[in-house]
């Protein structure tokens, strides 16, 4: 468990970068309230104590690394016991959860303070007098982020004029989407910051290349359908690896052992299913990101996975 | 080629593996059990306060899957009562009190050289004097041999297959005999393929024993008979020793689950069974005495033994010198796959290659007793093991007494190598659970005593 943590370094370094205390003090006060609330239910369920797997303290960061930067410390621990006390200690703990807590957390939050939830802060490193390029938001101190500028995309498909918004807009940011110099939740912006953890984890083998593999081709896939349609519309299969929590929750969400299959064949529906779900979402639903609704909705059926993908045992299937 | 899944264990074979085979002293009294194999339990042949000689019949089997047990001294008998038994818990043995007049055994190696030719015997007598000698499956399985090699049209049996791998760790008693009695080993395996009418032999053993390999190469040349047998060397990898991983590795060949090898054709046997073929066939010697590897860091000699079934474990660790003061467990065979024993008047079986003592440190090492903590799925369990099947969904499902879903995850496919428990990161005896399954079921159906 430990090696999620350093895993997840990269991309806390990257944060910490882009948007300086906030980063800090949300990480903090994420792992600090995630792990205060597992050892609070451990001593009312009369339970040992089970901090020593790291468990709530990776629920933490990755809850902390999922919200917007601007996020109030109040709402962060109002997600934090969510996530440790409702995702996952009343289904009996580690292991035994249905729901990935980080993302039970982070749904919480989003259902219950939509527009804290989608109000972005400018990364420290864009100089603040520069002109915003915006069109559906002027605000000085917030900034749509890439996958909003594709929604205005798609939405203004049939637009004419100066109202159509060319999907162009969201390609040409590939390169500040590679490194993070974006809006977004704090821990999602640095692609490159997530791909080095991503790999760190698949070289310890602490993940497998399952579900990642599955989740970002399936991504890439239904994006290309898009692109080549109407590429003005649709923005690139690039843009959509690189944008929003896809990266997050492709090596470090997903990947959650506890509520991903555990069959080879299993994870790879799990993760075309995240994958097309997500992309679904993006370039159909109404949400510009759709990350942790597909990876929620895949956790769910991920116990029919199991029971329909059993492996074959060696010699063939037996006359049980 | 090799087979999907298992594991590499630290081997611990240095500690006896140069350590020839002794000869040990007739134990005051034996308890020899009336069931050490798989199938029907003996009925007593002989009554208390009877003399019994060396190599008489003390157990009948009347069943035919079952094998007799025979006295492996002179002496008296004390008592049939019940005794501590490695698997069953307890079941009731012969008790027998050795007479003055008995003579250390010593193995039957010497009688075996290169003029051996199995064509002195027809199928039916070497059929008969396996039966007549009790030999079961000296691997661990005990399955009694002559089952396997009585002729069944329906089945021919098409390859025969000799298994020295010995993968589990600490156990070198098979190792050992390759090396000192290579000769009787490969005239038991003319004899098996003489009974199957099959000329199609291999030995099986892994690539870590090449002395092994090199004595039974330079057997092979020296013994006419023996010239069409194969020496096939394998990967060494747990649980290689198991039949279906090595019909695998060796002919790239699947057993069908829930099947057995003679479905496809093959025979899978344990050098030791073969040596003890032959001594039975050619000599007319019941199987009363085994080779027994006593290891183990909590061992003050290690060593391997020629020991008499029915000898008490704690009489064995003795005569190796006895336990050291960092001994913690007992374990009746190998570490992988053997039992656990709290009584160390246990007596040793027809089946039992090795006690092994171990050190908290490791058992520890060996993840048997850490604490357990939850299953977080990570899937390493499916990873290694050999069978492919799912032992965390097995193990959980037993242990919430949910056995029609086990047997939906294919339970009875599991052939209990414990590679499971042993990569376990949050220290599940997985194998255990799974056993306890298989036993749970087997009552359910009645096939097994309560």
């Amino acid at each position: 468990m430990l090696n999620v943590l350093l895993g997840l370094l990269p991309a806390f370094i990257a944060a910490v970068w882009y948007f300086r205390t906030r980063a800090v003090v949300l990480t903090v006060v994420c792992v600090a309230a995630c792990c205060l609330t597992e050892w609070l239910c451990n001593i009312i369920a009369g339970k040992a104590n089970s901090l020593g797997d790291f468990s709530a303290a990776i629920t933490g960061v990755i809850l902390a690394f999922s919200v917007p930067p601007a996020l109030p410390v109040w709402a962060a621990i109002i997600g934090s016991v969510f996530a440790i006390a409702i995702g996952k200690m009343v289904f009996g703990g580690l292991g035994a959860n249905i729901f990935n807590p980080a993302m039970a957390g982070r749904a919480f939050l989003t259902a219950s303070f939509g527009v804290m939830m989608t109000t972005w802060t400018v990364p420290a490193t864009i100089d603040k007098n520069m002109p915003q390029i915006s069109v559906a938001n002027t605000s000085a101190i917030t900034q749509a982020t890439p996958l909003a500028w594709s929604k205005e995309a798609i939405k203004s498909k049939d637009a004419q004029g100066s109202a159509k918004v060319d999907a162009s807009t969201a390609n040409n940011m590939l390169r500040d989407l590679f490194f993070g110099q974006r809006g977004g939740c704090l821990g999602e912006t640095s692609s490159l910051a997530l791909i080095i953890g991503g790999i760190y984890l698949l070289l310890t083998g602490v993940i497998s290349f399952h579900i990642p593999l599955a989740v970002l081709s399936s991504a890439v896939i239904v994006s290309s359908i898009g692109y080549f349609t109407d590429s003005t519309a649709y923005a690139s299969p690039f843009f959509h690896l690189m944008s929003g929590g896809m990266l997050l929750g492709a090596f470090f969400i997903a990947t959650d052992p506890v509520t991903s299959p555990l069959t080879k064949k299993g994870m790879w529906i799990f993760g075309i299913g995240v994958g097309g779900l997500t992309m679904l979402i993006r370039m159909v639903g109404e949400y510009p990101e759709g990350m942790m609704f597909s990876i929620l909705l895949m956790n769910s059926v991920t116990p029919l996975i199991d029971r329909l993908c059993k492996i074959t045992p060696a010699g063939g299937m037996p006359n049980v | 080629m090799t087979f999907k899944g298992g594991v590499h264990p630290p081997d611990y074979k240095q500690l006896t593996e140069d350590e020839a085979i002794k000869s040990v002293p007739v134990p005051k009294q034996l308890a020899v059990m009336l069931s050490q194999h798989i199938g029907a339990i003996c009925r007593p042949a002989v009554n208390k306060k009877d003399r019994v000689t060396a190599g008489e019949l003390i157990g009948s089997a009347d069943a035919f899957v079952s094998a007799s047990v025979h006295s492996p001294v002179n002496g008296t008998v004390r008592d049939i009562a019940l005794c501590s038994h490695p698997v069953l818990g307890r079941a009731e043995a012969i008790i027998i009190e050795s007479g003055e007049d008995n003579q250390p055994m010593q193995p039957a190696a010497d009688k075996f050289d290169a003029s051996f030719n199995p064509d002195r015997f027809v199928s039916e007598e070497i059929f008969n004097a396996v039966r007549n000698a009790g030999i079961v499956g000296m691997g661990g399985a005990g399955f009694p041999t002559s089952v396997k090699i009585k002729i069944n049209p329906d089945a021919p049996i098409r390859t025969v297959i000799i298994n020295g791998c010995e993968c589990e760790p600490f156990i070198t008693c098979d190792y050992r005999i390759m090396l000192e009695w290579t000769n009787q080993i490969l005239a038991g395996a003319l004899l098996v393929g003489k009974a199957l009418d099959c000329n199609n032999i291999y030995i099986g053993i892994e690539d870590n024993k090449p002395k092994a390999a090199d004595a039974f190469r330079r057997a092979i040349k020296n013994i006419p008979a023996a010239a069409g047998v194969e020496v096939a060397i394998v990967k060494t990898k747990y649980p290689q020793g198991g039949e279906r991983q090595l019909i695998k590795s060796i002919l790239n060949r699947e057993v069908p689950a829930g099947g057995i090898p003679p479905m496809i054709g093959v025979l899978v046997t344990n050098v030791a069974t073969a040596a003890a073929i032959a001594q039975a066939v050619v000599l007319a010697g019941p199987l009363t005495h085994r080779p027994v590897t006593v290891s183990g860091s909590g061992i003050k000699q290690p060593g391997n033994f020629y020991a008499p079934v029915g000898m008490a474990a704690g009489e064995l660790i003795e005569l190796a010198g006895g336990l050291t003061k960092k001994a913690a467990r007992v374990v009746l065979g190998g570490p992988m796959m053997g039992f656990a024993i709290a009584d160390l008047s246990t007596p040793i079986t027809k089946t039992s290659g090795a006690i092994v003592t171990l050190t908290e440190e490791e058992i520890g090492r060996a993840k048997v007793s850490g604490k357990e903590t939850p299953c977080i799925r990570c899937g390493r369990c499916i990873a290694v093991c050999p069978s492919n099947i799912n032992p965390t969904k097995i193990a959980h499902a037993v242990k919430r007494n949910m056995l029609d879903v086990a047997e939906q995850y294919y339970m009875s496919v599991c052939i209990e190598c414990g590679g499971c428990s042993y990569v376990c990161p949050a220290n599940i005896e997985l194998a255990g659970f799974i056993k306890t399954g298989k036993i749970l079921v087997a009552r359910q159906k009645r096939l097994m005593p309560k």
